[in-house]
């Protein structure tokens, strides 16, 4: 009992114990039968109110004041200065503001939560109110409404210093309500238009008008572009239903529709549209018509349309203004290939920043618990199947902790072979798809070297992208039938191998088809480059089908077996990973595409348009949301890192070598009788000559000379290393800073371990008189002695906190010590004890004969105890102190309540004098309580003692007590 | 601009776009959604503002808000009574609190005041608990319930007081980068 309680004690002694006894208190009230007692507690909590209004100035003001004063007990790591004041001081604080929020049940709880963090706007605001309190480490109680309207004008004089853009955006940061938020924007604006007028009045409206118009027209655009937002419903409803992960697939599928909205806007603006403005009508052979397969193979008729390179000419166009052909669609495409690079980078830099760096995978549960669940939901059955998973995770996390156990080494070399024979496995299959595309793509070559051009044969050509798109879609699922049987530690490493064997696939499938294109095709045909673009329309218009059927079959399907003849597979889930792939592939292809076909982006913008409402029904009709809640952020970010690392710079290296290395045909296209693409350059520089110097200078020093490149890459490599060198030291920092926290909850318990210590030393000598006493109490079984183990403990916590809020209070003010008006307090006890036996002695009346000797001495006791305890003080407060004196008088009054303690336990017991007792040890308990506060109060009066400690010590110990007893006798009453 | 029907004035608008997270058409859109919750308290024009709560069942039942397990802590954070009784201007506080562009550290404000149940300022074991049933459907045994709120706070506590203060949930929060698409409700 006893190690318990000091257990107990430990902490709580921290924490306020009051709130935890006030909690329990208030839980119980429903059982109350006390009319009288609860009245009681109601006219407490209004006085308590009452004092803290009086304390803390009126409420109105009290929000900003209050948001300092909690602002100031967050701990802020390394500014030491007072900081375990800071915290003490925020718990006397707290347990007065707990009083009435418990006895009123809510007083403004509004005002309350907000305050509670409301500094912390910025870190900034923080730093201040720091600063602040370790320069007035007392300035809590004198917090007045005038100091909270001081803290809002400093707030809305560094408003005023910001830029507008910069304004608006603290504004809308700060914690508060909108009212304050629109009362502090107009003193900022009125701040400023007062400031500009004195200056001069005209210019300053004007500019002020200017300003405004300019916001009002960006806000303007802002609802402009969000009428434009795609899909806001269905993203809402998505989400609504299947959670954050999931609508991630369909965020990316946006914005790669973007990125092809784009990619067609520029090509189709600056390559398509000048050509036909200038000749209207293709060039078609008068032999070919449109028969239908093209839309399926893009060969026969659209291979004279601008849809492929072969479509467009080298000529300067000649109309209002030359347009030269060759500048124009090379300098088009680099500058796509190149803003794509731009924007990937950033969004991908963006992403690891805001979802990688900070990321910590070590807080699961608490992750679990407080982060994990999706306000966005709104479909019930979503919510109660989230709540069962949850709960089945956390009942997993659990049983893995208690079950975690060591492997052996063969059970270790036994998964490690398991791991190798996958990963082999799976490579060789990613390789051998790769050999017999390329066998099949030579096979197919022959074929149709063979034969003259037939429907036949154009069919043919789909074979290729046929027997591409069904590895891409059969082998990923005979991978995760792989990955079943690999057991993996984590369920992450688990995705990321399967991811990785699935990129790897998808990267020597495009290898092949690369190197198949850059090397075989052109010397095979006088036209080479509309070839290549054919076959890569195909591919797309064929993996669009796949992607169809591939719902259709993963989904629709195992829905129809999991919900009519196989219950066992259940409704199966949508797979984001393999999705997003999937996407990622297809976006890869139609950058491949982009030098080749301008415009295959159109073809893309409909295959994900159409694929977005397909996926959107085929996911509402089919599937059910993930059971795992994976952490979506961290799943996009590698995404969008895949697309840019493999693919997009896979794609980019492919287009650079043909423009740079590969000759274009001779027959065709914009750059035919070119070395290679990249001279159109050169020959439009040496066109310059003579007009343009600057340019040629520009062309010749930097683009084509090494020495640039050279010292460039130098440069950088030495700001990489400046920049790794810093991120040591932050992280140095970051580990340093860490172990301060860590350190500071040490010396946090380490201190109150100490006042723990110092406290036992007077609470132990009156642990011998009350355990002589015990045989003289009729009942002094194993509870008895466990209240009093645990009133010792809370004489402890409660001494333990005293004490520091009295040393707080003694350096308030300045060093002052503080004695207090013992003959008031102690004749106030006096009254209260004579009018407690008066009321025993009533009860008394009623109770068992036998029971009057005992109860009566030990009231009788108690009231010498009491009485004893008293007069020592005095003494000690009139006379010298010293310590022995003091420690007694601390044991008396313990002694005293305890005594007490216990007779009003034994008779506590009869459930007929039930309601008096209580009623009357309420009445005390708040009357002690509030005494011992007043008393606090009261102790401004100077007198230069030497020993003040006790004195406030013993009020409040009292007080307590009573409280704890009131509580003891509540257990026993009911 | 050519509102058929002046809800709000320009300067309120521009108020509201400068202090909230929403352009125009979404705090017309959000007055629409409030105006629908009780078309007979709810006056169409707000150039007066006029002063008029609604109660907390009445929000509640938004479909938004309907079905998330916090729905009342969340009205509750965010009214000036306490009792949830909401005015337009504490509505669109909260949807914009909630919504998508609301930096970080606001939404971990507002997320830790919607933990913290008995508005002590600290999130207890007590509040963690209540947290942890409303989430599993009370469907874990006070065991498991004390376990898993020991670990939360054991992983979360930065000084060693068993209950996490505010810096200990930023400090969580800023860890959990899924956070601010978790705590984000579409409007």
């Amino acid at each position: 009992m006893t190690s318990y309680n000091n257990g107990g004690v430990f902490n709580p002694a921290y924490h306020d114990s009051e709130t935890l006894e006030v909690d329990k208190r208030s839980s119980r009230k429903p059982h109350h039968s006390n009319p009288y007692a609860n009245e009681d507690l109601a006219l407490w909590g209004e006085r308590a109110d009452l004092r803290n209004d009086a304390e803390h100035g009126s409420h109105r003001g009290g929000w900003q004041e209050e948001s300092r004063r909690v602002e100031e007990s967050i701990p802020m790591g390394f500014i030491t200065t007072n900081s375990t004041s800071a915290s003490w001081q925020h718990n006397v604080y707290q347990s007065s503001l707990q009083i009435d929020g418990d006895s009123h049940y809510d007083p403004s709880p509004a005002a309350r939560p907000i305050s509670s963090m409301s500094g912390n706007m910025t870190m900034r605001w923080r730093g201040i109110a720091m600063r602040r309190m370790s320069m007035f480490p007392n300035s809590d109680p004198a917090f007045t409404e005038e100091e909270a309207e001081d803290e809002e004008q400093n707030l809305v004089k560094e408003l005023v210093a910001l830029s507008t853009r910069e304004q608006v955006r603290q504004i809308r940061g700060l914690p508060m309500s909108f009212e304050r938020k629109k009362h502090i924007r107009r003193q900022v604006m009125a701040f400023k238009s007062s400031k500009h007028s004195q200056h001069f009045t005209g210019f300053t409206d004007c500019s002020k008008n200017i300003s405004l118009s300019f916001r009002r027209c960006g806000y303007g655009i802002k609802s402009a572009r969000q009428t434009l937002e795609l899909w806001h419903g269905i993203m809402k409803e998505i989400g609504g239903k299947f959670g954050s992960s999931v609508l991630t697939y369909f965020m990316f599928l946006k914005w790669l529709l973007m990125f092809n909205i784009f990619s067609f806007l520029v090509n189709f603006g600056f390559i398509t549209i000048p050509l036909l403005v200038h000749d209207l009508s293709p060039n078609i052979p008068s032999n070919v018509s449109f028969r239908g397969l093209e839309l399926l193979t893009g060969a026969g008729y659209f291979n004279y349309t601008v849809m492929y390179y072969g479509g467009y000419s080298n000529e300067t166009l000649r109309g209002l203004v030359d347009y030269n052909m060759q500048l124009a669609y090379f300098f088009t495409i680099a500058i796509y290939m190149v803003l794509c690079g731009i924007v990937l980078i950033f969004s991908m830099a963006n992403s690891f920043k805001k979802n990688y760096a900070l990321a910590d995978s070590a807080s699961n549960s608490a992750w679990q618990l407080l982060c994990s669940w999706d306000f966005s939901i709104t479909n019930d059955k979503t919510v109660r199947q989230r709540k069962s998973n949850l709960r089945v995770q956390l009942k997993e996390s659990l049983s893995e902790k208690s079950l975690k156990k060591r492997l052996t080494l063969s059970e270790k070399l036994q998964q490690y072979g398991i791991h190798l024979g996958c990963w082999v496995l799976s490579t060789s299959l990613a390789v051998g798809c790769g050999a017999s595309i390329f066998y099949l793509c030579q096979y197919e070559q022959e074929a149709m070297d063979s034969g003259p051009w037939s429907l036949l044969n154009e069919a043919e050509t789909l074979l290729v992208p046929f027997v591409v798109s069904l590895m891409n879609m059969v082998i990923p699922l005979f991978f995760s039938l792989l990955n079943k049987f690999e057991l993996y530690s984590n369920q992450r490493r688990q995705i990321y191998a399967l991811l990785l064997r699935n990129v790897l696939l998808r990267m020597v499938i495009l290898g092949v088809l690369c190197y198949y294109w850059m090397n075989v095709v052109p010397g095979r045909f006088l036209c080479w480059e509309p070839m290549v673009g054919q076959a890569l329309y195909r591919l797309v218009i064929i993996d669009f089908l796949f992607l169809m059927l591939g719902s259709f079959f993963g989904e629709f399907l195992s829905n129809v077996i999991g919900t009519q003849l196989l219950p066992r597979f259940g409704v199966p889930e949508f797979d984001v990973a393999r999705n997003v792939l999937d996407l990622i592939y297809a976006q890869t292809l139609a950058w491949i595409g982009i030098y080749f076909s301008p415009l295959l982006p159109a073809i893309q913008i409909l295959k994900f348009f159409i694929l977005f409402y397909l996926k959107k029904v085929s996911l509402t009709q089919n599937c059910q949301p993930p059971r795992r809640s994976s952490r979506a952020a961290q799943m996009q970010t590698i995404f969008i890192f895949l697309l840019f690392f493999p693919f997009f710079v896979g794609a980019l290296s492919m287009v650079a070598y043909t423009a740079w290395s590969l000759t274009p045909s001779e027959q065709c296209g914009p750059f035919h009788g070119l070395n290679n693409t990249f001279s159109v350059v050169e020959i439009w520089i040496a066109g310059l000559e003579g007009s343009s110097d600057w340019v040629v200078w520009i062309y010749e020093n930097i683009i084509r000379s090494e020495l640039f490149y050279f010292l460039l890459t130098l440069i950088i490599i030495v700001i990489i290393y400046v920049f790794w060198q810093l991120i040591q030291g932050r992280k140095e920092l970051i580990g340093l800073l860490r172990q301060q926290i860590i350190n500071e909850g040490k010396d946090k318990s380490f201190l109150l371990d100490k006042l723990q210590y110092l406290q036992k030393s007077y609470s132990e000598i009156p642990a011998g008189p009350i355990k002589q006493k015990g045989p003289s109490s009729r009942r002094s079984d194993g509870h008895s002695s466990g209240s009093q183990s645990n009133s010792n403990a809370m004489v402890q916590v409660l001494l333990a906190r005293q004490q520091l809020e009295e040393e707080e209070q003694r350096r308030s003010l300045g060093g002052v010590s503080v004695p207090s008006d013992i003959s008031a307090s102690s004749a106030m006890t006096q009254a209260l004890l004579a009018r407690q036996r008066a009321e025993r002695q009533n009860e008394d009346f009623y109770q068992m004969p036998e029971e009057h000797p005992s109860s009566l001495n030990a009231l009788d006791q108690a009231m010498a105890a009491r009485q004893r305890a008293l007069d020592d003080e005095r003494d000690e407060y009139w006379s010298t102190t010293d310590f022995n004196e003091r420690n007694s008088s601390a044991s008396a009054v313990t002694q005293a309540m305890q005594a007490r303690l216990r007779a009003e336990e034994d008779r506590g017991d009869d459930p007929a004098d039930l309601p008096s007792p209580t009623s009357s040890v309420m009445i005390q308990v708040m009357q002690a309580r509030q005494r011992a506060e007043e008393e606090e109060r009261m102790q401004w009066a100077p007198d230069p003692l030497q020993n003040p400690a006790p004195s406030g010590s013993s009020a409040l110990i009292q007080a307590m007590l009573a409280r704890q007893q009131a509580q003891n006798e509540y257990d026993d009453g009911y | 601009m050519g509102n058929k029907q002046t809800i709000f004035t320009d300067e309120q608008l521009d108020a509201y776009q400068d202090c909230t997270f929403f352009t125009r058409k979404e705090i017309l859109r959000l007055h629409g959604r409030y105006h629908e919750l009780a078309p007979h308290l709810v006056p169409m024009d707000y150039t007066n503002e006029p002063d008029c709560k609604l109660p907390l069942a009445l929000i509640v039942d938004m479909p938004e808000l309907k079905e998330n397990p916090f729905r009342n802590r969340i009205v509750e954070s965010f009214s000036e009574d306490g009792m949830g009784n909401l005015s337009f201007n504490e509505f669109v506080d909260m949807f914009s609190v909630l919504s998508e562009t609301a930096p970080r550290e606001l939404k971990a404000i507002y997320a830790f005041k919607i933990y913290d149940f008995n508005v002590d300022n600290y999130l207890c074991k007590e509040d963690l608990e209540k947290t942890l049933n409303r989430l599993t459907k009370e469907e874990l045994t006070p065991e498991e319930v004390d376990l898993v709120c020991e670990k939360t706070i054991d992983e979360a506590d930065l000084d060693g007081d068993n209950k996490l203060s505010y810096s200990d949930f930023e400090n969580m929060i800023s860890r959990a980068p899924d956070f601010l698409s978790t705590f984000h409700i579409r409007i």
